[in-house]
C-alpha cells in the first residue's frame, strides 16, 4: 500500500476514504428513496426474464423450481431471498407448483425456516393459502453434494418448466445448470464467484451477473422509489470507472497522488 | 412476548444496532467500541451455533411429521434421521478411531468426492455444446477458449511455449479486468443492497411481507 | 416452400453429438492414465514459482494458520497441493495450527498428517509444541471475525476438546501474532479470512479450486494475497518444484489428456455446426429455385 497524504484522528490508518464512500453510498440510497426520485434504470434481462419463465411453466402445467443457495445469511443468500420472494408471488398468482429445495449447507438449516416464512406469505398475500404445501420445500440434507443428488433427482423426475438458481451457490450450481439445461427448463441463475459467472453463462438461458442479484429486491419491486435506489449502484461503478482511468493516467505520467489519497 | 419479538421496528433497531457495533470498529480507533464489538461478535457465533442445533431440532421434528403422515419418500426422511442419529451418537463416542471415523472415510469421502467428480462431465459437456462460433462474439469466446484450454493441459507447455504468452495476456488482461470489476460491481451491489436492508426496504429477508 | 426431410448424416450428428459421448470419452482417457499413469512432462506457471518463493520464506517458529477451507470433495483437487505446502513447511520447522470450515473437513488434518509423517518424525514434529489441529472453527463470518480479534476468546480447546493453553498457541492474540495464513480453499470462509486477516495484513498464500482462480487472482495482483496456488495443476508444479512426485503429478496425463479430448469435441462440434448449416443452407437454395 502506498504513505498515506494524511491521517485522520480517531479513524484507523488507510480506512478514511473507505468510511467516507461507505457513508456516502449509504446517504445517496436514503436520498434516493425518500425523495422518491424518478429515475431511469437499465434493464435486467435476468430478472425480467422471470415473470416469463414462471408463466411459461404455469402454460405448460409444469412445476417452477427455485432456491436461494446453500450458504448461511450472507448478502448472496439474502438476495437470493428476495427473489424467491418474487418467484412465490409469481407462483401463487398464476397457480404454478412451486418447489424451493433447501439444504446443502449446516448454516443453509438456519435459513430455511426464513424461506419458508417468504413462501407462506407470498400465497398468503395472493390470496393463495391453499396452494401452499410445506412438503415443497425438501430438504436435501447438510451436506453439499447430497443436496446436490435431491435436487437433480427431483429436476430429472419432475421436468420443471422453469429453474431460477440464484443466492450462495457453489461448484454444484453446474450440476444444477447443466440438468436444468438437459430437461428443457428455462434456466436462469447467478453466479456468486466470476469463475461461476463464467460457466453458468455457458450453461443458462439468461444470468444475473455481479451486483443484479442483490438489485433484484429493488427492480423487482412496484414502487418507483425502491427502483431508483439501484442508480446509487451505477453511479459508484461510474466513479470507480473514472478513478481507474484517472490512475491509469496518473501513474502513467509519474503522479501518485491518486494512490495515496485512496491508501488515506 | 413471540409478538414483541415478531415486531417489525424492533428487528430493524437491532439489525442497525449490530451493523453499527460491527461496522464502525473497522474504521473508527475508539478501544472501548473495539471491545464491544468483540464481544458482540463473539456472542453472535455462540447464538448461530445453538441457532443451528435448533434447526437440526426442527427438521428432526419435520422428518417425524413427514414419517407419521406418510407422505411421499417418507422413508428417505427415516434413512436420513437415523443416519443423523447414528452420527451423532458414533460421535460422542470417539472421532479418532471407531464407527464415526470409519463412515467419514469409507462412506461420506468416496460419495462426496464422486459427486464432485461429476461436476467434470458438467463442465466439459457445457463447454462442449456452448463453444460455437455462431457469430464474431462467440468465435471470440471460441479462439480465448481453446488458447486457455490448450495452456491448461500441462502437457503442452512442455513442448509448445507458444501458448503460455498468450494464454497469460488474455488472464492478466481481459481475464483481470472482469474479475476486478465483478468484485467492484459486487461489492457496491452488496453494499447498497445491506443499507436497503437496514432501512427495512427489503422486508422479505425476515420473512416479512411489505404490508407488515 | 417445403423443407424435404433431412437425415443430416455425420454433419448433424458432429453438430448435436449426444452429451454422454463426451461423459464416456472424457472418463477414459482420464482413468486411463490414472490406472497406468505414462509419467508425462509438465511446465510450471509462473503463479506456482511466486507461492513456491513465499514458502521458502517461511522461517523456523513461524506461526502457521493452515485453513481448510473445504470438504472432502474438494479435497481431491487440491490435495496435492496441501501435502506439498506441509512437506515444505515441516521442513522449515514452521509451528502449524490447523483450522478447517467444513464438518466433513474435522478429519481432513488428520490425513495430512498421515501423508507427510515421515518429515514430521525426522524435524522431531511434537502436537501441541509443532502442530495443533484445531478442528471446526469456522463455521460463519462471526466467528471468523471474533478469532481475528481475540483469537483465545473463540478457540479454547484443539478437535478432541483438549484446552490448548500450554501449547504454541499461546503467543497468538490476533490476527497480527500469524506468520502466515495458508489456505486451501473451495471457498466456503475464505472471502472471510481475506476481509479479517489478509485485508488487514496478515500475510496470506491461497491454493484454490479451478473455478475459483480468476475471482481470487485480483487479490494477488493487489498484494493481499502473496501467492497463488492453482487447482491440481498447481499442486502438481509445486510438487514437481520440491522434488516430490505425489498424487498431483500422478493425475496431470489424464489431466492432459481430458482437456485434449474437450478440444477435439469443441473441433467436432464447431465443423459439424458449420457443415450442417451450410448443407441446410443449399438444400434450402436448391428448393427455392
Amino acid at each position: 500500500m502506498a504513505d498515506m497524504l494524511f491521517s485522520v484522528p480517531g479513524i484507523i490508518n488507510g480506512r478514511f476514504i473507505g468510511f467516507l464512500l461507505d457513508i456516502a453510498m449509504a446517504a445517496l440510497v436514503y436520498y434516493y428513496i425518500k425523495t422518491r426520485k424518478m429515475v431511469h434504470i437499465r434493464r435486467v434481462p435476468g430478472l425480467d426474464a422471470i415473470e416469463e419463465a414462471v408463466g411459461r411453466s404455469a402454460e405448460m402445467g409444469k412445476p417452477v423450481i427455485c432456491s436461494f443457495g446453500i450458504g448461511g445469511f450472507t448478502y448472496w443468500t439474502l438476495a437470493g431471498l428476495s427473489i424467491l420472494s418474487h418467484v412465490a408471488r409469481l407462483s401463487a398468482k398464476t397457480g404454478s407448483r412451486l418447489i424451493v429445495p433447501t439444504g446443502g449447507g449446516d448454516q443453509a438449516l438456519i435459513v430455511r425456516p426464513v424461506a419458508e416464512e417468504i413462501v407462506k406469505t407470498a400465497y398468503t398475500m395472493e390470496g393463495a393459502e391453499d396452494q401452499y404445501n410445506p412438503d415443497d420445500l425438501p430438504f436435501y440434507s447438510g451436506q453439499q453434494y447430497a443436496y446436490i443428488g435431491g435436487y437433480v433427482g427431483v429436476m430429472q423426475r419432475i421436468r420443471p418448466g422453469s429453474v431460477i438458481m440464484t443466492g450462495s451457490h457453489a461448484s454444484e450450481a453446474m450440476n444444477i445448470a447443466e440438468t436444468s439445461n438437459a430437461v428443457g427448463a428455462i434456466t436462469i441463475t447467478s453466479g456468486s464467484y466470476i469463475g461461476n459467472v463464467a460457466a453458468l453463462a455457458c450453461a443458462s438461458d439468461y444470468i444475473l451477473i455481479g451486483e443484479e442479484a442483490p438489485a433484484a429486491g429493488a427492480y423487482l419491486s412496484e414502487d418507483p422509489s425502491q427502483r431508483a435506489s439501484i442508480r446509487v449502484q451505477d453511479l459508484f461503478k461510474w466513479l470507480a470507472i473514472a478513478i481507474v482511468v484517472l490512475g491509469i493516467a496518473a501513474r502513467s505520467l509519474g503522479n501518485d497522488f491518486l494512490l495515496r489519497l485512496l491508501s488515506t | 412476548m413471540a409478538e414483541i419479538l415478531k415486531n417489525r421496528q424492533l428487528q430493524i433497531i437491532v439489525m442497525l444496532l449490530s451493523f453499527l457495533f460491527v461496522f464502525l470498529p473497522y474504521f473508527l480507533n475508539v478501544p472501548q467500541l473495539n471491545t464491544a464489538s468483540t464481544k458482540l461478535i463473539t456472542i453472535t457465533s455462540i447464538v448461530t451455533a445453538f441457532t443451528v442445533a435448533l434447526a437440526v431440532l426442527a427438521q428432526f421434528r419435520r422428518g417425524i411429521n413427514i414419517i407419521n403422515r406418510r407422505s411421499r419418500g417418507w422413508y428417505f426422511k427415516a434413512y436420513m434421521l437415523m443416519t443423523l442419529v447414528l452420527m451423532l451418537g458414533f460421535s460422542l463416542i470417539s472421532r479418532e478411531t471407531g464407527p464415526y471415523h470409519w463412515v467419514m472415510f469409507a462412506v461420506v469421502n468416496p460419495l462426496s468426492s464422486v459427486n464432485y467428480g461429476i461436476l467434470a462431465f458438467y463442465m466439459a459437456s457445457t463447454a462442449a455444446r456452448a463453444f460455437r462460433a455462431r457469430n464474431t462474439k462467440a468465435l471470440l469466446l471460441l479462439l480465448s477458449g481453446f488458447i486457455v484450454l490448450i495452456y491448461q493441459a500441462p502437457l503442452t507447455g512442455a513442448y509448445f511455449t507458444g501458448f503460455e504468452p498468450i494464454a497469460l495476456y488474455l488472464g492478466s488482461t481481459f481475464g483481470l479486468a472482469a474479475g476486478r470489476m465483478f468484485l467492484i460491481s459486487v461489492t457496491v451491489g452488496a453494499i447498497v443492497f445491506g443499507v436497503r436492508v437496514i432501512m427495512g426496504n427489503e422486508p422479505s429477508v425476515l420473512g416479512l411481507s411489505k404490508e407488515e | 416452400m417445403m423443407m424435404a426431410k433431412d437425415s443430416g448424416g455425420i454433419l448433424k450428428w458432429m453438430a448435436e453429438y449426444d452429451r454422454r459421448y463426451v461423459y464416456l470419452v472424457l472418463f477414459l482417457v482420464m482413468v486411463g492414465p490414472l490406472l497406468r499413469p505414462i509419467g508425462m512432462p509438465i511446465s510450471v506457471s509462473p503463479d506456482t514459482v511466486q507461492y513456491y518463493n513465499v514458502l521458502q520464506q517461511v522461517q523456523p517458529g513461524d506461526k502457521v494458520f493452515f485453513t481448510l477451507n473445504t470438504e472432502f470433495s474438494g479435497y481431491n483437487e487440491i490435495q496435492s497441493g496441501i501435502i506439498a505446502t506441509m512437506r515444505v513447511l515441516v521442513e522449515k520447522h514452521a509451528r502449524i495450527a490447523f483450522g478447517v470450515a467444513h464438518v466433513e473437513a474435522t478429519v481432513i488434518p488428520e490425513l495430512i498428517v498421515k501423508a507427510v509423517q515421515a518429515e514430521m518424525t525426522a524435524n522431531d514434529y511434537q502436537y501441541g509444541r509443532d502442530y495443533i489441529i484445531l478442528g471446526y472453527i469456522f463455521p460463519n463470518e462471526a466467528a471468523v471475525a471474533a478469532g481475528a480479534q481475540d483469537f483465545h476468546g473463540v478457540v479454547t480447546q484443539d478437535w478432541l476438546g483438549r484446552p490448548i493453553a500450554g501449547t504454541f498457541l499461546d503467543e497468538i492474540d490476533d490476527w497480527e501474532d500469524w506468520d502466515l495464513i495458508a489456505d486451501f480453499t473451495t471457498g466456503i470462509a475464505t472471502s472471510f479470512l481475506i476481509n479479517h486477516y489478509a485485508l488487514r495484513g496478515t500475510p496470506m498464500i491461497m491454493n484454490c479450486i479451478g473455478i475459483m482462480i480468476a475471482s481470487e487472482k485480483p487479490y494477488v495482483d493487489s498484494g493481499v494475497l502473496l501467492g497463488l496456488l492453482q487447482s491440481m495443476r498447481g499442486g502438481a508444479e509445486l510438487e514437481f518444484l520440491i522434488g516430490r512426485p505425489g498424487p498431483g503429478l500422478t493425475a496431470m496425463d489424464g489431466f492432459s489428456f481430458g482437456h485434449y479430448a474437450l478440444i477435439i469435441f469443441i473441433l467436432i462440434g464447431n465443423v459439424g455446426y458449420f457443415g450442417y448449416t451450410r448443407q441446410q443452407q443449399m438444400r434450402v437454395d436448391r428448393e427455392a429455385k
